[in-house]
Protein backbone atom coordinates (compact mmCIF):
# COMPACT_ATOMS: atom_id res chain seq x y z
CA UNK A 1 0.00 0.00 0.00
CA UNK A 2 1.30 3.43 -0.86
CA UNK A 3 0.80 6.12 1.74
CA UNK A 4 1.24 9.75 0.81
CA UNK A 5 2.66 11.74 3.65
CA UNK A 6 3.71 15.37 3.58
CA UNK A 7 7.46 15.75 4.12
CA UNK A 8 8.23 17.36 7.46
CA UNK A 9 8.74 21.09 7.04
CA UNK A 10 12.13 22.35 8.10
CA UNK A 11 12.92 25.61 9.90
CA UNK A 12 16.41 25.62 8.37
CA UNK A 13 15.63 27.95 5.39
CA UNK A 14 14.52 30.71 7.80
CA UNK A 15 17.80 30.55 9.74
CA UNK A 16 19.70 30.30 6.46
CA UNK A 17 17.97 33.45 5.13
CA UNK A 18 18.80 35.43 8.31
CA UNK A 19 22.38 34.13 8.12
CA UNK A 20 22.70 35.22 4.48
CA UNK A 21 21.15 38.65 5.10
CA UNK A 22 23.47 39.28 8.06
CA UNK A 23 26.47 38.00 6.13
CA UNK A 24 25.80 40.26 3.15
CA UNK A 25 25.00 43.33 5.30
CA UNK A 26 28.18 42.87 7.36
CA UNK A 27 30.31 42.16 4.28
CA UNK A 28 29.15 45.34 2.52
CA UNK A 29 28.98 47.78 5.44
CA UNK A 30 30.63 46.04 8.44
CA UNK A 31 34.14 47.46 7.94
CA UNK A 32 32.76 51.01 7.60
CA UNK A 33 30.54 50.57 10.69
CA UNK A 34 33.46 49.39 12.85
CA UNK A 35 35.69 52.24 11.59
CA UNK A 36 32.92 54.80 12.23
CA UNK A 37 31.42 53.68 15.58
CA UNK A 38 34.57 52.15 17.08
CA UNK A 39 37.40 54.34 15.81
CA UNK A 40 36.45 57.65 14.13
CA UNK A 41 33.46 58.82 16.20
CA UNK A 42 34.84 57.98 19.72
CA UNK A 43 38.20 59.65 18.97
CA UNK A 44 36.80 62.55 16.94
CA UNK A 45 38.98 61.61 13.98
CA UNK A 46 37.53 63.26 10.87
CA UNK A 47 34.29 64.03 12.69
CA UNK A 48 33.16 66.73 15.18
CA UNK A 49 33.78 65.78 18.84
CA UNK A 50 30.05 65.90 19.72
CA UNK A 51 28.99 63.77 16.73
CA UNK A 52 28.31 60.64 18.81
CA UNK A 53 27.05 62.30 21.99
CA UNK A 54 23.85 61.42 23.85
CA UNK A 55 21.53 63.93 22.14
CA UNK A 56 22.71 63.11 18.61
CA UNK A 57 22.52 59.32 19.04
CA UNK A 58 19.13 59.64 20.80
CA UNK A 59 17.84 61.72 17.87
CA UNK A 60 19.08 59.01 15.49
CA UNK A 61 17.21 56.20 17.26
CA UNK A 62 14.10 58.39 17.68
CA UNK A 63 13.83 58.43 13.89
CA UNK A 64 11.86 55.41 12.56
CA UNK A 65 14.43 54.81 9.80
CA UNK A 66 17.22 55.07 12.39
CA UNK A 67 15.40 52.47 14.52
CA UNK A 68 15.12 50.15 11.51
CA UNK A 69 18.84 50.52 10.72
CA UNK A 70 19.86 49.77 14.33
CA UNK A 71 17.49 46.78 14.54
CA UNK A 72 18.68 45.36 11.20
CA UNK A 73 22.39 45.74 11.99
CA UNK A 74 22.30 44.37 15.55
CA UNK A 75 19.84 41.49 15.03
CA UNK A 76 21.10 40.30 11.62
CA UNK A 77 24.72 40.35 12.89
CA UNK A 78 23.59 38.13 15.80
CA UNK A 79 21.67 35.74 13.50
CA UNK A 80 24.68 35.52 11.18
CA UNK A 81 27.02 34.61 14.04
CA UNK A 82 24.44 32.20 15.51
CA UNK A 83 24.13 30.16 12.29
CA UNK A 84 27.92 29.93 11.85
CA UNK A 85 28.44 28.93 15.48
CA UNK A 86 25.59 26.39 15.43
CA UNK A 87 26.88 24.59 12.32
CA UNK A 88 30.51 24.68 13.52
CA UNK A 89 29.72 23.43 17.04
CA UNK A 90 27.54 20.73 15.45
CA UNK A 91 30.47 19.65 13.26
CA UNK A 92 32.73 19.70 16.34
CA UNK A 93 30.14 17.47 18.10
CA UNK A 94 30.31 19.94 20.95
CA UNK A 95 27.06 18.77 22.54
CA UNK A 96 23.41 17.90 22.30
CA UNK A 97 21.79 19.56 19.25
CA UNK A 98 18.88 21.12 21.14
CA UNK A 99 21.36 22.59 23.64
CA UNK A 100 23.45 24.00 20.77
CA UNK A 101 20.32 25.48 19.18
CA UNK A 102 19.42 27.17 22.47
CA UNK A 103 22.96 28.57 22.86
CA UNK A 104 23.04 30.01 19.31
CA UNK A 105 19.58 30.59 17.77
CA UNK A 106 18.12 31.04 21.25
CA UNK A 107 20.60 33.79 22.17
CA UNK A 108 20.09 35.53 18.79
CA UNK A 109 16.30 35.43 19.21
CA UNK A 110 16.48 36.74 22.77
CA UNK A 111 18.86 39.59 21.88
CA UNK A 112 16.68 40.52 18.87
CA UNK A 113 13.70 40.90 21.24
CA UNK A 114 15.84 42.93 23.71
CA UNK A 115 16.96 45.25 20.87
CA UNK A 116 13.36 45.68 19.69
CA UNK A 117 12.15 46.41 23.24
CA UNK A 118 14.92 48.98 23.85
CA UNK A 119 14.22 50.72 20.54
CA UNK A 120 10.55 51.05 21.53
CA UNK A 121 11.45 52.06 25.11
CA UNK A 122 13.62 55.04 24.04
CA UNK A 123 10.51 56.51 22.36
CA UNK A 124 9.92 58.26 19.06
CA UNK B 1 26.26 -11.08 11.81
CA UNK B 2 24.85 -8.04 10.09
CA UNK B 3 25.73 -7.47 6.44
CA UNK B 4 25.84 -3.74 7.05
CA UNK B 5 29.24 -2.90 8.48
CA UNK B 6 30.22 0.62 7.32
CA UNK B 7 33.83 1.67 7.73
CA UNK B 8 34.37 4.50 10.19
CA UNK B 9 37.74 6.15 9.99
CA UNK B 10 38.95 7.32 13.38
CA UNK B 11 38.73 11.10 13.61
CA UNK B 12 40.48 13.01 16.41
CA UNK B 13 38.23 15.28 18.47
CA UNK B 14 40.33 18.33 17.57
CA UNK B 15 40.17 17.77 13.80
CA UNK B 16 38.96 21.38 13.35
CA UNK B 17 42.23 22.80 14.77
CA UNK B 18 44.40 21.21 12.06
CA UNK B 19 44.91 21.53 8.33
CA UNK B 20 43.06 21.20 6.02
CA UNK B 21 40.12 22.14 8.27
CA UNK B 22 41.78 25.09 10.02
CA UNK B 23 40.82 27.49 7.20
CA UNK B 24 37.19 26.42 7.55
CA UNK B 25 37.33 26.93 11.33
CA UNK B 26 38.85 30.42 10.98
CA UNK B 27 36.22 31.39 8.40
CA UNK B 28 33.39 30.22 10.67
CA UNK B 29 34.91 32.03 13.66
CA UNK B 30 34.48 35.37 11.85
CA UNK B 31 30.76 34.90 12.64
CA UNK B 32 31.66 35.23 16.32
CA UNK B 33 33.47 38.53 15.59
CA UNK B 34 30.47 39.87 13.65
CA UNK B 35 28.14 38.93 16.53
CA UNK B 36 30.53 40.47 19.13
CA UNK B 37 30.44 43.76 17.25
CA UNK B 38 26.62 43.55 17.31
CA UNK B 39 26.96 43.06 21.08
CA UNK B 40 29.05 46.24 21.44
CA UNK B 41 26.34 48.18 19.57
CA UNK B 42 23.62 46.59 21.74
CA UNK B 43 25.57 47.62 24.89
CA UNK B 44 25.47 51.19 23.54
CA UNK B 45 21.70 50.95 23.06
CA UNK B 46 21.29 49.66 26.63
CA UNK B 47 23.33 52.62 27.96
CA UNK B 48 21.39 55.05 25.73
CA UNK B 49 18.07 53.86 27.18
CA UNK B 50 19.43 54.42 30.72
CA UNK B 51 20.13 58.09 30.16
CA UNK B 52 22.88 60.61 29.44
CA UNK B 53 25.15 59.58 32.33
CA UNK B 54 25.22 55.90 31.38
CA UNK B 55 25.78 56.76 27.72
CA UNK B 56 28.70 59.05 28.62
CA UNK B 57 30.45 56.21 30.45
CA UNK B 58 29.87 54.00 27.36
CA UNK B 59 31.49 56.73 25.24
CA UNK B 60 34.43 56.95 27.67
CA UNK B 61 34.98 53.22 27.22
CA UNK B 62 34.84 53.58 23.41
CA UNK B 63 37.53 56.30 23.61
CA UNK B 64 39.87 54.06 25.67
CA UNK B 65 42.96 52.34 24.20
CA UNK B 66 41.47 48.92 25.11
CA UNK B 67 38.39 49.67 23.01
CA UNK B 68 40.57 50.87 20.13
CA UNK B 69 42.51 47.57 20.27
CA UNK B 70 39.27 45.54 20.34
CA UNK B 71 37.87 47.44 17.37
CA UNK B 72 41.08 47.05 15.35
CA UNK B 73 40.93 43.28 16.00
CA UNK B 74 37.23 43.21 15.05
CA UNK B 75 38.05 45.17 11.89
CA UNK B 76 40.67 42.55 10.90
CA UNK B 77 38.12 39.78 11.54
CA UNK B 78 35.46 41.68 9.56
CA UNK B 79 37.83 42.14 6.59
CA UNK B 80 38.56 38.37 6.61
CA UNK B 81 34.77 37.83 6.66
CA UNK B 82 34.43 40.09 3.58
CA UNK B 83 37.05 38.10 1.62
CA UNK B 84 35.80 34.64 2.62
CA UNK B 85 32.15 35.68 2.13
CA UNK B 86 32.76 36.54 -1.51
CA UNK B 87 34.96 33.46 -1.97
CA UNK B 88 32.04 31.30 -0.83
CA UNK B 89 29.26 33.21 -2.64
CA UNK B 90 30.05 32.02 -6.23
CA UNK B 91 30.07 28.40 -4.98
CA UNK B 92 26.54 28.75 -3.54
CA UNK B 93 24.89 30.24 -6.66
CA UNK B 94 24.12 28.81 -10.12
CA UNK B 95 26.72 29.20 -12.84
CA UNK B 96 26.60 32.79 -14.08
CA UNK B 97 26.56 33.10 -17.87
CA UNK B 98 26.80 36.61 -19.38
CA UNK B 99 26.71 37.11 -23.15
CA UNK B 100 27.13 33.37 -23.71
CA UNK B 101 30.29 33.26 -21.60
CA UNK B 102 30.74 31.59 -18.25
CA UNK B 103 31.86 34.11 -15.62
CA UNK B 104 34.66 32.46 -13.59
CA UNK B 105 34.22 32.21 -9.79
CA UNK B 106 37.39 34.14 -9.09
CA UNK B 107 36.10 37.17 -11.01
CA UNK B 108 32.87 37.15 -8.96
CA UNK B 109 34.98 37.10 -5.78
CA UNK B 110 37.02 40.11 -6.94
CA UNK B 111 33.84 41.99 -7.97
CA UNK B 112 32.21 41.24 -4.62
CA UNK B 113 35.18 42.50 -2.60
CA UNK B 114 35.31 45.63 -4.80
CA UNK B 115 31.57 46.21 -4.24
CA UNK B 116 32.11 45.87 -0.46
CA UNK B 117 34.98 48.38 -0.60
CA UNK B 118 32.80 50.88 -2.51
CA UNK B 119 29.84 50.44 -0.12
CA UNK B 120 32.00 50.94 2.97
CA UNK B 121 33.87 53.93 1.45
CA UNK B 122 30.58 55.61 0.42
CA UNK B 123 29.12 55.12 3.92
CA UNK B 124 32.20 56.64 5.62
CA UNK B 125 32.27 59.53 3.11
CA UNK B 126 28.55 60.21 3.65
CA UNK B 127 28.91 60.26 7.46
CA UNK B 128 32.00 62.53 7.25
CA UNK B 129 30.03 64.84 4.91
CA UNK B 130 27.11 64.99 7.38
CA UNK B 131 29.62 65.70 10.18
CA UNK B 132 31.15 68.53 8.14
CA UNK B 133 27.73 70.12 7.57
CA UNK B 134 26.69 69.97 11.24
Amino acid sequence: MITHTQPKRSMAPIFWLLFGAGGMLSALFGPALIILTGIMIPHGWGLPAGFGDFTHVLAFVHNPIGKLVVLAVISLFFWHGAERMFLTLKDMRAGDLSLLRLATYGVAALLTLVTLALLLAVGF
Amino acid sequence: MSEHRPFHRAQPRDWWAHKPYLGYTLRELTGLGVALYGGILLAGLVCLSRGAEAFDSYRRFLASPLSLLIHLLLLAVMLWHVVTWFQTMPKTMPKLILGGRHVPQQRLTVLGVLLAFVCSAVLIAAVVAVGGLS
